[in-house]
């Protein structure tokens, strides 16, 4: 039996952190990455059904642990108890943390919200305002992407890790193109790597607008939520202005590059980014000396930086903690050189650390788009020369985190798809950033996060 | 001020406006059942300035028991067949059903066909259908607006 343990928890005294956890025949293969962007793929053997957990020493991999267990019958030895997670099937008791006590009671919220949101059902064990413990139960909106997605080409898959979800669709469908192109030994050119890195940024200067008028509208502040949303209808509009598509849709192809741009295009994107930018600054000063709005955000679901390393929380919600932690730094398959995260001035990782670091990592997307948005865009392919390998890997930095899609292969047929996004890695972060809070402060906590349902759900 | 109200209204009934600006209102209950999130980021930015939905009377309204419209995106999955079919039979009468988006429509859905119950209309019967990969805010608002008119000028 090879040191499956061992490996893990060695990496991990490294520094390195668990990027993905998956069931693949009768193995159950943990992904590994260096600070640096290195990978290892670690194998523990499914015999009898069983195989060893790694909850212990590494918490993150909870989720991936249940849901291999859901999906794959797979039972993992040590983490006790092994609750369902996208198994429904089952009663209360099974998939909710026991909280007993006086006074202590449940408030069931979902699946279906009250406003415009997505399907997910959160318990809340409360004692009056003070929520003791929330589970939450998503995979409601679970279409089994992963599995159906087996058996398809290279460009056939893409539609599942696109579709996955809206509004990370570049970031999945660029992890997805990666994954690929890392499995078949080539690499994209220096022109490639330009126009996807473009379209990842313009995906998340989408997103970071969008999640500035969510957490206004977290707080009923209806002023700030109105003009970030407006901005926001800008940046889809620009996106369908340069790609067809609001959402970016189909932008992206495995092996190379199908969209083109002409030098007019790429200098009116250029100077409609300048303005949404000076706008998304002048609104932003609004909600600066916005007292009643500032007054709801400091001290509010609270995430240590040893918490948010040791739950596996990335993205924007990690860095506003304390991680320096950002795909983008070590990135070679794309245009991110001298890249350095934002490092926040207060690492509170409270809701106000994570509406500011949105807004410091606006204008940072702002500055990489005005440096690559320099030149036309014309069709082109990447090129062959790295090794070819059975397993391919995919890292990219997407709007709520870094998302990994690992494919495995026979030839050109896909025999596994893994697609673990930002929302996936913090949702448990969620939950526990709302244990010890008040019930009314919930929404404001879940919109600092503005998670997907969709990408964790699939 | 109401002699100025009073005035208004006689103009309006002099100068014949088009029956549907004569007043409507539609009170919608959104059910997110299996999408992408595309639809629903399109739904929430009908609200936004550039199109302010409530200036028509159309608002989307937190329960099922308000609503005369039920807006289902998504195809459903074997998950949402439930809480879709509760959110449905908990509408007073009369009450409508609107397919929002392609996946809804049942065109091109990706997924396990045991994860899926399948599209919005072998769970409800539907009354308006919304296409779009997703549907622009333009295309919500005209579609549903539309529908309004249809239904007023039925009456």
């Amino acid at each position: 039996m090879s040191d499956y343990r061992g490996t893990i928890e060695k990496r991990l005294d490294e520094g390195w952190r668990v990027g993905t956890l998956y069931a693949s025949g009768e193995t159950v293969r943990a992904l590994l990455v260096s600070p640096h962007g290195a990978t290892d793929l670690a194998d523990e053997p499914v015999v009898d059904g069983h195989a060893r957990s790694i909850v212990d020493i590494a918490p993150a991999a909870a989720w991936s642990e249940r849901e291999a267990a859901d999906l794959y019958g797979i039972r993992f030895d040590g983490h006790v108890p092994l609750r369902p997670l996208v198994d429904h099937d089952l009663d209360l008791t099974r998939w909710t943390v026991p909280v007993r006590g006086n006074d202590a009671y449940q408030v069931a919220v979902g699946p279906i919200h009250a406003g415009v949101i997505e399907s997910g059902h959160f318990r809340f064990h409360v004692v009056g305002d003070r929520i003791l413990h929330l589970d939450a139960r998503l995979f409601y909106k679970h279409r089994g992407l992963e599995r159906a997605a087996e058996g398809q080409s290279p460009d056939g898959g893409l539609a599942f890790a696109q579709r996955a979800c809206a509004a990370c669709a570049v970031s999945n469908s660029v992890a997805y193109a990666h994954a690929w192109e890392d499995a078949l030994g080539i690499v994209p050119t220096p022109e490639l790597a330009r126009i996807r890195t473009v379209l990842l940024e313009l995906e998340r200067h989408w997103n970071h607008l969008n999640d500035i008028a969510a957490i206004c509208a977290g707080v009923g502040f209806a002023a700030g939520n109105s003009r970030f949303a407006a901005l926001t209808e800008r940046a889809r509009r620009l996106n369908e202005s340069l790609t067809g598509h609001r959402f970016l849709f189909d932008s992206v192809s495995v092996g190379g590059n199908a969209l083109s741009l002409t030098l007019a295009q790429v200098a009116q994107a250029s100077k409609e980014i300048e303005t949404i930018c000076e706008e998304s600054r002048a609104a932003w000063r609004q909600l600066l000396f916005n007292a009643s709005f500032q007054d709801r955000l400091p001290d509010v679901g609270v995430v240590s930086t040893d918490d948010a390393n040791r739950l596996g929380a990335v993205g924007p919600a990690a860095r506003a903690s304390g991680l320096a932690d950002d795909v983008r730094t070590a990135d070679r398959r794309l245009a991110y050189e001298g890249f350095e995260p934002v490092a926040p001035k207060r690492t509170a990782g409270d809701v106000q650390a994570r509406i500011e670091q949105r807004a410091v990592e606006l204008l940072q997307t702002v500055d990489i788009l005005q440096a690559l948005l320099d030149a036309p865009v014309a069709p082109c392919d990447a090129v062959s020369g790295d090794r070819e390998a059975a397993i391919g890997i995919g890292r990219v930095e997407g709007p709520r985190g870094a998302t990994v899609c690992v494919v495995e292969r026979d030839g050109t047929r896909l025999e596994r798809l893994r697609l673990h996004t930002g929302s996936y890695a913090n949702w448990p972060v969620v939950a526990h950033a709302a244990a010890g809070t008040l019930l009314p402060d919930f929404p404001l906590i879940n919109k600092s996060f503005e998670l997907c349902y969709a990408c964790a759900d699939r | 001020m109401l002699t100025l109200l009073r005035d208004l209204r006689r103009l309006r009934r002099t100068i014949s406006l088009p029956a549907p600006d004569r007043g409507r209102s539609l009170a919608i209950r959104h059910v997110d059942a299996g999408s992408c999130n595309g639809c629903e980021h399109e739904l929430t930015l009908l609200s936004s300035p550039y199109h302010d939905l409530q200036r028509y009377g159309l608002g989307v309204v937190a329960s099922p028991r308000h609503a005369d419209l039920l807006l289902v995106t998504g195809a459903v999955t074997t998950r949402m067949r439930e809480p879709l079919l509760t959110a449905y039979n908990a509408m007073p009468e009369p009450r409508r059903v609107a397919a929002l988006g392609d996946c809804a429509l049942g065109c091109a859905v990706l997924g396990l066909p045991g994860e899926l119950a399948g599209r919005v209309e072998q769970v409800l019967p539907v009354n308006l259908r919304i296409p779009g990969c997703p549907p622009t805010p333009e295309a919500i608002a005209e579609a549903l607006l539309a529908y309004i008119d249809e239904t007023v000028e039925r009456r």
